[in-house]
């Protein structure tokens, strides 16, 4: 079909009534929160021209230009960032056919991309969305050391009336997912395979990378002989991917838990020289001195999540305020859950946070701008600035309070949820 | 009859014991003033005014209106609120419990799908700090209830989140309920090749215990007679642990909680509680809104498990926040449970917030979270509500509460103080972090 067949048109009406097509939008707010250097919680205009944000206005007497279609909102704040998730590719039904989140038949999948597992028409992908979380990271789930390569997508937009992923990708490989701790050894250890333990996991993680270095020498000398078609190194797809961690072009994600395990990712961080970010950080409270000193920025996962394991019997709502008294760089993130809910809610766990140190800006800030830096895509995302995506969230209140609402989410100027 | 009457005298005298292990109340006079009152059966209280003695209630109004006993001890709560003490009708602190390792796992016993003769009360561990976490959210009252990996679970405990015996915990006078579940969980025993491996096996067994325990029942009545007409050939009936529980429930002393999610499955619980005629409370009832006019026509209630999120398993795909809302608009009471560990127990006034986001009246989503539940299990006479006569279980917040930003800030039982945010110690479990206090970094937001 066409893509100027009418029939597109009209499936495109069809998939997207709220869209609106392209058209010039002025959102007036209230409380604008844009969460860029300028000042927050006033009252403002966001000017939205074909799916990109033209100019923000502050002030009560901002007047809409002739052309723009208004929309008023008590509280408008950016699409929100969700660092780390497996919404996608942990179905909602959580069943073997929409599990496919962790390939647990290798401690090693580096070669694996959520890319090929995503799934946009999964419930709960199309779920995060109405909460108002417009980009996210997915990952690979939390069992295998070495679990395979990330990707940041929308959680909708103009782009996808078929839903399908690739409209939707803003970075694929943003991160290698390596997971620490109890997972990895209660999914191989109780077969009586590796890892066992936590230094088997540690170890398979460091052989793992100093193969990749190797792998990467080998191709570099090759290209350095004159790239001799007849002696090509062997292709090694979970070295070559690895060695982008190696060299620092995809950046690693360690997933850690007990304060040990995250002081072990900035062993292993600092000893390769990787690129490399925190993620759930459970204990990243209590080594928060060391934290800092590594500069690592930090995904602080869910609190709301239940006590599932041992790793994460100390966890405190207080974490993401913690870490960032002391200048820590931090995102909330909602990553992987077991069971019911099968996932989390951003903007909720992000009112936990407000409520427990870091307040409504300091929550916000960790759910917008702090992610999208975290994860280098803030020229797109992450704040309501001139030039960005026109991703953005209007809510009837707070947004953290409870018993707020979300009216509106926009991914690229289109309407992707309305409140019914 | 004999040995029916001396099982009742047992329980009357373990009742009796109860009580005097109680009666240590401070018998001083307390005061709290200047809060916000939130009697829950009565209208608000801008600047009320709470007398506790003996640990009940004995006056509650506002401020200049209520007579302040001489030599009270006096409390300001000025720009506070003072609500009940929450109840959590679905909980299983304490049986399954904190840290998640194996040892701590007792809500399941997962060697045969009925199991009527188990009590909770011998698997909770009043030293679980989940139980310590719950009253730092407010919760004073709780049912504590087996899993729901069984049909029949077993019988459930009432109890108060104080004391570090079961016997110092449950509610004096109370035999608590009896767990049931039907849907997914049950139906784990089919992946073993045991059954139930379908729901209809699983209506099959609950159906064939409530037949056995009306034969019991029968046998026992006619025994009881013949007991009476000093018929000297009348031969006692076996007993069974089980069974004895379950005519309890039949008798209409012990209230059914079931565990169910999807609307065929809650019309199952209704058919068979409309066979035996006995008092049932849907819990969780994802979808119980797709039948409320049977549920309100019944006058039965549901215990709903706020989650965040649909899914996890097929029977909850459907969740709503919307749900409350729309049992409330048909006429179903609805209170709002923890499931901890599916939801922490210090976030169930967070849920009754969630009630009304999705369209639930702030008055019902209160009531939800103290006098229904309180109803729930048969104690609407003791908690639930601020009034003369009643338990001194009250939770003092920090603002409006159905705000995200506040806190409770103490949680009182029967007069005594089992949670205060000021203390280190106690604000550890509000936060999380209690195991390492020592090493918790400083200062922190704390009491606010």
């Amino acid at each position: 079909m066409s893509l100027r067949s009418p029939w597109f048109a009209l499936l495109v009406t069809v998939a997207f009534p709220f869209s609106l097509g392209g058209q010039n939008v002025a959102l007036v707010a209230e409380h604008l929160y844009t969460m860029d250097a300028g000042p927050q919680g006033g009252p403002g205009m966001v000017l939205i021209r074909d799916g990109k944000i033209e100019e923000v206005r502050q002030g009560a007497k901002v007047q809409p230009p002739a052309g723009f279609q208004v929309i008023h909102g008590a509280y408008v704040t950016p699409g929100l960032v969700d660092a780390d998730t497996t919404a996608g590719v942990a179905g909602a039904y959580n069943i073997p056919a929409d599990r496919d989140q962790d390939e647990a038949t290798d401690p090693n999948t580096a070669d694996v991309n959520v890319r090929d597992s995503l799934n946009p028409e999964d419930r709960l992908y199309e779920y995060v969305n109405t909460y108002g979380v417009t980009t996210m990271q997915v990952t690979p789930g939390p069992v295998n050391p070495i679990a395979g390569r990330a990707g940041i997508f929308k959680t909708a937009g103009p782009q996808s009336p078929f839903h399908t992923v690739d409209p939707l990708i803003v970075r694929l490989n943003s991160g290698m997912v390596f997971n620490l701790g109890e997972s990895p050894k209660q999914t191989y250890g109780t077969n009586h395979k590796a890892p066992v333990t936590r230094m088997k996991t540690a170890e398979m993680i460091r052989d793992a990378l100093l193969q990749a270095r190797g792998y990467q020498d080998k191709w570099d000398k090759w290209k350095q002989e004159g790239s001799d078609p007849s002696k090509q190194p062997t292709i090694e797809p979970k070295s070559a991917a690895l060695a982008e961690v190696v060299s620092g072009k995809t950046p690693a994600i360690f997933n850690a838990y007990r304060a040990d395990d995250i002081d072990t990712a900035i062993r292993i961080g600092t000893e390769f020289h990787l690129k490399y970010m925190l993620a759930s950080v459970t204990e990243g409270y209590l080594i928060r001195d060391k934290i800092k000193q590594a500069q690592v920025p930090c995904l602080v996962g869910a609190v709301m999540q239940p006590v599932e394991s041992m790793e994460t019997a100390n966890a405190t709502y207080e974490n993401a305020a913690l870490l960032q008294q002391v200048g820590i760089p931090v995102a909330i993130m909602t990553g992987y859950v077991a069971y019911v809910p099968k996932s989390r809610v951003l903007l909720f766990e992000a009112a936990v946070a407000a409520a427990n140190g870091l307040g409504m800006e300091g929550a916000l800030r960790a759910i917008t701008i702090s992610p999208a830096k975290i994860l280098g895509i803030d020229d797109r995302v992450g704040s309501l600035s001139k030039g960005k995506d026109a991703d953005v969230v209007v809510f009837d209140g707070d947004p953290f309070e409870y018993t707020s609402h979300v009216e509106q989410v926009m991914v690229q100027g289109a309407v992707t949820y309305r409140r019914p | 009859m004999r040995m029916k009457m001396l099982l009742w005298a047992g329980l009357l005298a373990f009742s009796v014991s109860l009580a005097a292990a109680q009666s240590a109340h401070d018998e001083n006079v307390l005061v709290v003033q200047g809060a916000r009152i939130l009697p829950i059966t009565a209208s608000p209280i801008a600047q009320g005014v709470l007398v506790i003695k003996g640990g009940k209630i004995v006056a509650v109004g506002e401020t200049g209106k209520v007579q302040i006993p001489a030599g009270a001890k006096i409390q300001d709560a000025t720009g506070k609120v003072i609500m009940p003490g929450i109840v959590d009708s679905h909980s299983h602190i304490g049986i399954d419990g904190n840290p998640t390792v194996s040892d701590s796992q007792d809500a399941n016993e997962g060697s045969g799908p009925v199991q009527p003769g188990l009590r909770a009360l011998d698997a909770i561990d009043p030293a679980d700090p989940n139980i310590r976490m719950a009253t730092s959210g407010g919760i004073t009252t709780a049912n504590i209830m087996p899993g729901s990996g069984n049909v029949m679970g077993g019988q459930t405990a009432y109890v108060k989140l104080r004391g570090s015996t079961m016997e110092q915990m449950l509610i004096p006078g109370t035999l608590g309920g009896m767990k049931m579940a039907n849907g997914t969980n049950p139906k784990g025993y089919g992946t073993r090749g045991q059954a139930p491996m379908t729901r209809m096996e699983e209506a099959a067994l609950a159906r064939g215990i409530f037949q056995k325990a009306q034969q019991y029942k029968d046998k026992w009545d006619a025994y009881a007679k013949a007991v009476a007409a000093k018929d000297k050939n009348a031969k006692e009936p076996d007993h069974d642990l089980g069974l004895d529980a379950v005519v309890q429930v039949l008798d209409g002393k012990r209230i059914v909680h079931n565990h169910t999610h999807r609307a065929d499955d809650v019309m199952t619980v209704l058919r068979l509680a409309d066979e035996f005629h006995y008092r049932v409370v849907v819990h969780h009832g994802t979808e119980a809104c797709e039948v409320a006019d049977e549920l309100a026509k019944r006058h039965i209630g549901v215990s709903f498990t706020m989650i965040d999120s649909p899914g996890g398993k097929p029977e909850t795909i459907n969740f709503s926040i919307s749900c409350p809302a729309r049992l409330e608009k048909a006429g179903v009471k609805v209170a709002f449970n923890t499931d901890d560990p599916i939801t922490n127990s210090r976030l169930l006034l967070r849920s009754a917030a969630l009630g009304v986001r999705g369209g639930m009246s702030e008055e019902a989503a209160l009531k939800g979270l103290t006098i229904y539940p309180a109803e729930m299990l048969d104690l609407e006479s003791r908690v639930g509500s601020l009034e003369v006569g009643k338990d001194a279980d009250f939770i003092v917040l920090s603002g409006a509460p159905l705000s995200t930003y506040t806190h409770v800030i103490e949680t009182w039982i029967e007069g005594e103080k089992v949670f205060d945010r000021n203390n280190p110690a106690d604000l550890r479990y509000a936060t999380g972090g209690f195991e390492v206090v020592g090493r918790y970094p400083q200062p922190t937001g704390g009491a606010q």
